[in-house]
């Protein structure tokens, strides 16, 4: 449905992104997922057409974006970063608004927009000016205008930034619905929403492709099961002892002090060995309860250090560079939380 | 295109601008009408013609400052140009929406022309040829505005630009009768906005001038559209 191939954009010297090629089915829910300045947005622009690459072609269901901008874009139902609304109208007229300039002519008006207030919730905000919206419910009539006409092909840059996490669930579960007839593409700087929606994921840095998997795929790629964090009621040292004598444990030690009596460990296994299950039942028979097992989820950044190596690596075999990736977490954990994507979320919601 | 010239119309009306814009047409040309015709019972209606031609220098950026400018600052010139339109469309859409407001303001004035028809019998060919002047004249200062008004995401700046370029436009008709250099001041007599307007204003239809004026809006708009195209490559 969309093909993308050696799409280059440069900004004087600066390359925003560079020889950008992949292929996106049918029906396909693809997350872009990068740090902020990545190209994400700019690969979104110009395959939408708003912007023009420096070189390279993008083309939507085999139309060319530039050859016939017309066409490709009546395929395309677009949420910019910020929703483009005319403050000064009510939803019912901005919708009315969109209707007329998409020219939709094959479905009927009122029925049509009625059907997506309904799927993005903004039915009893109908006839409210948008200026007086919240910012969740401009959100969603920015959604809602992408998706009028419906259009085969959705592109939504960061859907859910500056949602609390209620409607950030919500406007989830109505892509995830949209996606089941659509090809879709959004981009988010949260692993967890990729996770969370798409089926494959292109994670981008610096204008390239650094992966391109599914989502499960990725981040078994880098960590699997490999490190946990365990909470423990019991004496330090014997856990400790406990712990590292367990067959395929690579590292195991003390974080912190969680509650009274009981520690945090983190526990790091060998490559391809599942731990959880002999960890358990030697410290059950030892009588030191588990209060709490986590997976430690990486953070975003750690992911791309460790992409990016892994690619570095691939390019000059003879340069073996160990990663870095337990230094990083054990600071993340020591900090307190762990840097998962609950934690990123968290964040959003306070903004 | 039809979208955005009712959007963009209505948009007049949900905002200040189009009323601003209307009354202080309307309060210009009655003060004039009233100054000039009533106190001195004359029926020859070609001062406020004038006059009004010369009020647009001022009025007409505060009509044309918003068609662009608001969109960028508002990012929705995004979705304008990420819909299956044509720039051509987005340009022609708001330019008429601007032009409509205009014409209504213009049509306001039919008042005075048929008070004046009431009392007396006042010279048809000569209000007539007033008309298509303003008219005329009126796109080419909308057109005007209209590119401005794409170069900047300041309405401010938008409006105060429009506004020089308009005296510019103005002031050329004094450097005319200053200078001496043969090629300049014919340079200056063929693009000179007012001095057609005279041929109008004492009742002679110019095919020529009309022309002029329609092509000098036509070529503002073209800029306009190539403006809103080479954005894509910025």
């Amino acid at each position: 449905m969309i093909e993308v191939s050696n799409l280059t954009k440069t900004y004087g010297k600066k390359r925003g992104i560079d020889r950008l090629s992949f292929t996106i089915g049918d029906g396909e829910i693809v997350g872009f997922l990068g740090p902020n300045g990545a190209g994400k947005s700019t690969t979104m622009n110009i395959i939408t057409g708003y912007l023009s690459a420096s070189s390279g072609a993008a083309r939507i269901g085999g139309i060319d974006v530039l050859e016939d901008p017309i066409a490709a874009k009546k395929q395309i139902g677009y949420l910019p970063e910020q929703p483009p609304l005319y403050l000064d109208m009510t939803v019912e007229e901005y919708l009315d608004f969109i209707f007329d300039l998409k020219a939709v002519r094959e479905l009927k008006r009122r029925d049509h927009v009625m059907e997506i207030c309904e799927l993005v919730g903004l039915k009893d905000q109908y006839k409210r000016v948008i200026r007086n919206l919240s910012k969740g419910y401009k959100q969603r009539v920015g959604m809602a205008q992408a998706l009028i006409g419906n259009p085969e092909v959705l592109i939504l840059d960061e859907p859910t930034v500056g949602l609390d996490p209620k409607q950030i669930i919500e406007i989830r579960n109505v892509i995830k619905n949209l996606g089941k007839n659509r090809t879709i593409i959004l981009s988010t700087h949260i692993l967890q929403e990729v996770s969370a929606i798409c089926e494959r994921v292109l994670v981008i840095n610096n204008g390239q492709i650094v992966a391109d998997d599914k989502p499960e795929n990725l981040s078994a790629r880098i960590t699997g099961e490999r490190k946990l964090s365990v909470r423990v009621a019991g004496p330090q040292d014997m856990v400790r002892k406990i712990l590292r004598s367990i067959d395929g444990v690579q590292f195991a030690d003390v974080t912190v002090q969680a509650e009274k009596g009981s520690y945090d460990f983190l526990v790091e296994a060998k490559p391809n060995v599942d731990i959880r299950k002999p960890m358990f039942i030697a410290l059950a028979k030892a009588g030191y309860p588990i209060l709490q097992l986590k997976s430690m989820d990486l953070s975003l950044e750690d992911i791309f250090l460790s992409l990016v190596e892994e690619k570095k690596r691939q390019r000059n075999p003879q340069n073996k560079a160990p990663r870095k990736l337990s230094a990083d977490t054990a600071l993340n954990v020591s900090g307190g939380e762990p840097a998962s994507g609950d934690d990123e979320q968290g964040k959003e919601a306070d903004d | 295109m039809s979208a955005i010239y009712k959007r963009d119309l209505r948009a007049y009306f949900t905002s200040p601008v189009g009323y601003v814009f209307i009354a202080a047409f309307v309060f210009v040309m009655n003060l004039v009408f009233y100054i000039q015709n009533m106190m001195t019972a004359q029926n020859r209606l070609t001062t406020v013609f004038s006059v009004m031609f010369y009020a647009l220098i001022v009025l007409a950026p505060v009509l044309t400052m918003r068609t662009f400018s608001e969109e960028y600052k508002q990012k929705t010139d995004q979705l304008l140009l990420t819909a299956p339109v044509k720039p051509a469309g987005i340009v022609m859409g708001k330019f008429l929406a601007a032009y409509t407001v205009y014409v209504i303001s213009l049509a306001l004035l039919l008042i005075q022309v048929i008070i004046i028809a009431a009392v007396s019998t006042p010279n048809g060919a000569i209000i007539f040829g007033n008309y298509i002047a303003l008219l005329a004249v009126g796109a080419v200062f909308i057109a005007i505005g209209t590119f401005v008004s794409s170069l900047t995401e300041n309405q401010l700046v938008a409006n105060i630009a429009t506004l020089a370029i308009n005296v510019f436009l103005f002031l050329m008709d004094y450097a005319y009768s200053l200078i001496n250099l043969t090629w300049l001041k014919r340079i200056l007599y063929w693009i000179s906005i007012f001095r057609r307007y005279n041929t109008f204003y004492v009742g002679v239809f110019s095919v020529a001038d009309f022309f002029f004026y329609l092509c000098a809006a036509a070529v503002f708009l073209f800029l306009t559209v190539r403006v809103l195209e080479k954005k894509r490559w910025s």
